[in-house]
Formats: structure tokens, sequence, C-alpha cells
């Protein structure tokens, strides 16, 4: 197995690794550090094909799992069966940040065959109870702030959707530099777009 | 899929590539931009989650494209690895207007059958 020094990845994005994981373990709106992880160690059982194994609540442990190994059969009602179940619209839109960022920095480790990084230790602390009030329902799921965008698709929790624009600068694009139909970094911006959309097809996510 | 499928065929015409759109969900096909089929492949192996794959690509695509190219190509997978969750996971629709614009891309590839924000 290839060891990280041996790579050499851009100081940006390694300095996004680590504060993205660092993110991870700390309290967020809804859910403590250490939840935050179960959600993060869940995620991972499910993509391992492990049974489950955290105490979250039955509705998080769901979601946690369908959302790392098969999002595409994610659906409304499907949603809103959980949030009837206990798991609010709040906190499944930062358990949905959780698996995500957990599954992307996952996967860039297998790609470049490195062993998975290792969870962090919590941070100790109460969830913030941050929400947004200017969040409303919309064609989407969960409410969003300003119509519903997937540039503000977790907008319901702003610190969730802060954390979710300044992972994807390093890891493909600002939001900003998307317009740049030029723009180049290790990839032109072509081969950058056979890559996002072949995984989008393998994932068979439409949008 | 729809957005970044649009994007490459636009970011293709700016930088007067030639590109067979078609190649993304078609696998027998070659995307014909420099590197595509090396990139395709890549992806293919790391979402397969085969460790005997994932080396093969990565072989190919350190000799096309180098390594600042392979780690870009692991990071974007990553990112949408990410961003099709939060799309999937919020019912993130289609807007109509971005539909009229890529009919043809949504026909030619046939992305209607990965609609499902309507509980279709």
């Amino acid at each position: 197995m290839t060891t990280e020094e041996e790579i050499s990845i851009r100081p940006d994005l390694a300095e996004n690794l680590r504060r993205t994981w660092a993110d991870l373990a700390r309290p967020g709106a809804k859910w403590t550090g250490a939840q935050r992880l179960a959600i993060a160690a869940e995620a991972r059982r499910a993509r391992d094909r492990a049974l489950p194994g955290s105490n979250l609540p039955g509705p998080a442990t769901e979601a946690s799992r369908l959302l790392a190994v098969n999002p595409a059969a994610a659906r409304r009602s499907w949603v809103e069966t959980l949030v009837a179940a206990g798991l609010d619209h709040k906190s499944y839109v930062e358990l949905l940040g959780v698996v995500g960022r957990l599954v992307a920095v996952d996967t860039f480790y297998e790609a470049l065959g490195l062993p998975p990084r290792p969870l962090p230790a919590p941070v100790a602390g109460e969830p913030s109870g941050e929400i947004s009030a200017q969040a409303r329902p919309g064609r989407g799921w969960v409410p969003m702030v300003g119509g519903t965008s997937i540039t503000q698709a977790l907008s319901l929790i702003p610190s969730e959707n802060a954390e979710l624009e300044r992972f994807h600068g390093p890891m493909y694009l600002t939001f900003g530099e998307m317009s740049d139909p030029t723009i180049a970094k290790g990839l032109t911006r072509p081969q950058m777009e056979v890559v996002a959309s072949r995984t989008s097809a393998l994932n068979e996510c439409f949008y | 899929m729809l957005s970044h499928v649009g994007m490459l065929s636009w970011s293709s015409e700016i930088n007067q590539i030639p590109v067979n759109v078609r190649a993304i969900t078609d696998s027998s096909l070659d995307p014909l931009i420099p590197g595509g089929d090396a990139l395709l492949r890549f992806v293919d192996a790391v979402l397969a989650r085969s460790t005997v794959d994932i080396g093969a690509a990565v072989a190919v695509v350190m000799a096309e494209l180098g390594q600042a190219g392979l780690v870009d190509a692991a990071a974007v997978i990553g990112n949408f690895q990410m961003m099709n969750r939060v799309a999937d996971g919020t019912g993130m629709p289609v807007g109509a207007g971005s539909r009229r614009r890529h009919a043809d891309l949504i026909d030619q590839l046939g992305l209607d059958r990965f609609d499902h924000t309507d509980d279709a």
C-alpha cells in the first residue's frame, strides 16, 4: 500500500483534508462531536458491508447507512418517514453533510491506494442549536435559504453549508471558479468534467 | 450528472477539444479528450472499490497525466461522491430551463432514468 508521504498532494488540498477531518470531530448544530463521529463510523461500516454498530437512534443509523452506500435510493417519502420517526430536518441535514464528507475523503484515499484516515477523537461540547431563520420549504425535501439550489442544499444549518463550500473548492473548483471553462489545475476543465460526470453516472445521480 | 455533462460539453466546445459525451454512459466508447479514457477507467475502478483495478488504472493515469493529474482526479471523484449524496439526499430538482437547454443530452444519454426527485 502507498503512503501519504509518497504522493505529492497540493498544500491547499492537504490542508482541506486536515481541516475537514478536524471539523467532523467538533460539536455541530444538532449532534455532539462523538455523535458526528458515530455517524461517520456508521457510514464506513455500511460501505464495508459490516453490520450496524453505533448507539445512534435508529433513524440516524438508517440514514447514515443508506446515504453512504446507495444515495440514489433516497426518496421524499423516505425522508418524511425519518422525520416522523424523530430525525428532524436539522439533524438530517447535518448528518447528510457528515456522511458526504466522510465518503468523499475515504474515496480520495482509496483512489490513491492509501489506507483510510483514522477517525479523530471527539471534541467535547454541546451542539450549538444553530438554524437558519431564513430557510423555507421549497421543491427540495428539506428547507433551504433563497430557494432550492445545490449551492444552498445544506443552508438550513449555515455552518454545514459553509463547510460544504469550503470543502468543494480544493477538491474540484470553488463555486466562483465553476463559471470558468478554461480553468486548469492538475487536470483541464474538460478532464475534470469527464471525472465528475462518470462519478455521477455510476452513482445514478440525475442532478 | 446532467449539470456536469453539460459543463463537459460546454468546456470542450470553448477549449475546442472534441468530445463524445455518450462515452460517459457507454463504456464501449472513447470520450476523445486527452486522457479521457484513462480517467473513465480510473473512476470505474474507484467506485467499484477494486484494489487490483485501482492499481492498474492509477498506473495508466500516472503515465498519461502525471501525478498532479492523478491526485486531482482522485479529489474530483471524492468531491462528487459528496455532491451526489447531497443532491440525492435533498431531492435536488433539475429546473425546467436546464432541462430545456440540455434536452439533447438527456435524450442521447437516456438520463431520465435517473430522475427520482418526485418519487417517480
